[in-house]
């Protein structure tokens, strides 16, 4: 089509809407209507994410580790049974000294035994310190191991961020969350029997939905012991995710086709006011297209005048009811306009062209297969 | 295309412009709007359709137009075969027309030189070309000095020639006139027809509805008449009684 056959249609297609102002302000307003819903169904459901991203930030996993202190506490003697969820690190066994003088005793007399033997050449490297703890009793022998378990962790998908916590920092946690008193029996232990927390990654997760192939998958790792989380806070987390996605797709769903369905209805009521001048351009030879660009450009106009409207009433309308709560409540943890203005105008802008190109695309179409009479004028 | 436009759409004075041949058109309600009709009409030809109420009149303007399909024959206009026609080439049919309607279809909110210029926007002229050829138009009709005007503001007999000019804008090989003087004075009738009787002798065909046997009679051009929708008289001169 040529740029003057354009530039005259898109001209008729604005007239058009001028001509039929009443029925354009009436589709614009109930338009407006429609995406100012979906626009604050939209920054509802960003707010409820934000706040849910932020407990998921807090809802941390920990995963504790096969170390020295592990070994310490009895965690060598039942190492294959004993991972799990939602154990402690504190429930070490209280065994543990007689257990390891045992195996001092078995070390010693394992070492006198046969000093020429093989066994004896790679047992020199696998000595039993004074607490009868030798290197292959644990995994995790140093920092550098520890970390390098965190960095593996950290290749696991949906895994976030991974944070190597050692096991002094682990300890010194532990008594900060003890009521006063408490943290003496940790002390104690500390004192007496060494630290018994062993080193920890301190794990935060994508996505909670996807918690318990998350955690599989850390368990699965050699030098992992337990996991200690709060899964059903996770589950709750992914349920009011999901819960606020489905509601939100509905919202907009329905307002989507509402929107569709108005804009028709003011594109039919202008083809009906325009059909003497559709036959006269049928009958002097207008293609179907010609015919269809004006109103199709009066929808247009009327979802993107309707897109500007929604963006600054939404705007306006919102930025009053975070000032509100911000003054009432106190928080700040809140998503602000500014931060989703641009994709939401994309949005409107989208949704209104979307509307209007495809209800007047629709109705006009139909116009001209099953009705209308280029001779008679009806 | 090549085999639709058979015949190039000239107006060389023996080339058939339009051609039933054999055609019927039955409605679905079951009406027998035309039955076997078998019609020739050359380029440059002047030619009055006649008959009562209900003979196939409008259907015979709407096959033409292709604005219904035969249900059975032949029809051929300005070089397109109408019977095989797909729907989006008949945009391009009807570019080799031009329409004049007995109610004239102008548009009330297009002042008369928008009104001419809208059949020329229609077939993506440029505006240059608006400019030139509707102050010509809107000339040969004596309306050179109207065309700011609206609708509203001219009488009936200048509304119809407005729409005269807006169907000879664009330079048709036919011209089709349904009754384009049923809603003017005697005198305006006379004017209108003496305008296409003009344009005729410059080599366009035209095809003229009317009730009016006066006009048929003074203007002494081939008549044909539709009864019951069969052709019943096709008479050279204007003999029709």
């Amino acid at each position: 089509m040529k740029f003057s056959s354009m530039r005259y249609l898109a001209g008729e297609g604005v007239k058009n809407a001028w001509v039929n102002r009443l029925m354009t302000i009436a589709s614009v307003g109930v338009l407006v209507a429609c995406m100012v819903i979906i626009g604050l169904a939209i920054l509802i459901s960003e707010n409820v994410n934000k706040a849910v991203g932020n407990l998921e930030q807090q809802n941390v996993v920990m995963a504790y580790m096969k170390d020295y202190n592990w070994a310490l506490y009895g965690g060598g003697s039942d190492a294959d049974t004993s991972s799990g969820t939602d154990s402690s690190a504190s429930d070490a066994s209280q065994d543990t000294a007689s257990d390891s003088e045992e195996a001092e005793a078995g070390t010693s007399a394992e070492s006198s035994e046969g000093s020429e033997s093989t066994e004896s050449t790679t047992d020199d490297t696998d000595k039993a310190d004074e607490n009868g703890i030798k290197p292959s009793d644990y995994v995790i022998h140093n920092d550098d191991e520890a970390k390098a378990l965190c960095d593996e962790i950290a290749k696991i998908d949906n895994v976030a961020a991974v944070e190597y916590i050692t096991s002094e920092e682990g300890l010194e946690s532990v008594k900060e969350s003890m009521i006063e008193g408490q943290e003496s029996y940790f002390t104690f232990l500390d004192d007496e029997y060494g630290n018994p927390m062993s080193g920890a990654a301190k794990i935060t997760m994508t996505d909670m939905s996807k918690f318990d192939e998350t955690i599989d998958k850390i368990m699965e790792l050699d030098g992992v012991d337990t996991i200690q989380s709060q899964s059903d806070l996770a589950d709750k987390i992914a349920a009011i995710k999901r819960g606020v996605g489905i509601a939100g797709f509905w919202i907009i769903a329905i307002l989507m086709v509402i929107s569709l369905v108005i804009v028709s209805n003011t594109i039919r009521v202008t083809m009906y006011n325009r059909k003497l001048e559709i036959s006269i351009m049928k009958a002097v030879g207008a293609t179907d297209s010609f015919v269809r660009i004006p109103f199709v450009v009066e929808g247009m106009l009327i979802g993107l005048v309707s897109a500007l409207i929604a963006e600054g009433l939404l705007y306006f309308c919102y930025r009053v009811a975070t000032e509100t709560i911000i003054a009432t409540l106190g928080t700040t943890d809140i998503v602000y306009y500014s931060d989703v203005a641009w994709w939401l105008l994309l949005v409107f802008i989208g949704i209104g062209i979307f509307a209007g190109v495809l209800g007047s695309v629709i109705m006009i179409s139909k116009y001209l297969r099953r009705e209308g009479s280029e001779f008679a004028a009806i | 295309m090549e085999e639709m436009r058979l015949q190039g759409g000239g107006t060389a004075a023996a080339a058939p412009i339009i051609e039933f041949r054999g055609v019927s058109k039955t409605y679905p309600t079951g009406t027998h709007a035309l039955e076997d009709v078998n019609i020739r009409i050359t380029g440059g030809e002047f030619v009055f359709i006649v008959g009562s109420s209900g003979a196939g009149k409008s259907t015979f303007m709407k096959l033409i137009m292709r604005e219904e399909k035969a249900n059975t024959g032949i029809i051929r206009v300005n070089g397109f075969n109408l019977t095989t026609m797909p729907r989006k080439e008949v945009p391009m049919l009807r570019r080799t027309m031009g329409i004049v309607f007995q109610d004239f279809r102008l548009i009330p909110t297009m002042n008369v030189f928008q009104n001419v210029a809208f059949a020329m926007h229609v077939v993506g002229a440029s505006d240059r070309d608006v400019r030139r050829e509707v102050s010509r138009a809107l000339s040969k009709v004596g309306l050179g000095n109207k065309a700011r005007s609206m609708p509203a503001q001219l009488s009936g007999g200048e509304q119809q020639r407005v729409g005269l000019a807006r169907a000879l804008v664009n330079s048709p090989d036919l011209i089709i006139a349904d009754e384009p003087t049923g809603n003017v004075d005697p005198n305006m009738s006379y004017e209108i027809v003496s305008l296409l009787t003009e344009i005729n002798k410059r080599g366009t065909t035209v095809l003229m509805v009317t009730h009016d046997h006066n006009l048929v009679r003074d203007f002494q051009h081939r008549v044909i008449m539709l009864e019951r929708g069969k052709i019943v008289a096709d008479n050279a001169g204007g003999s029709f009684q």
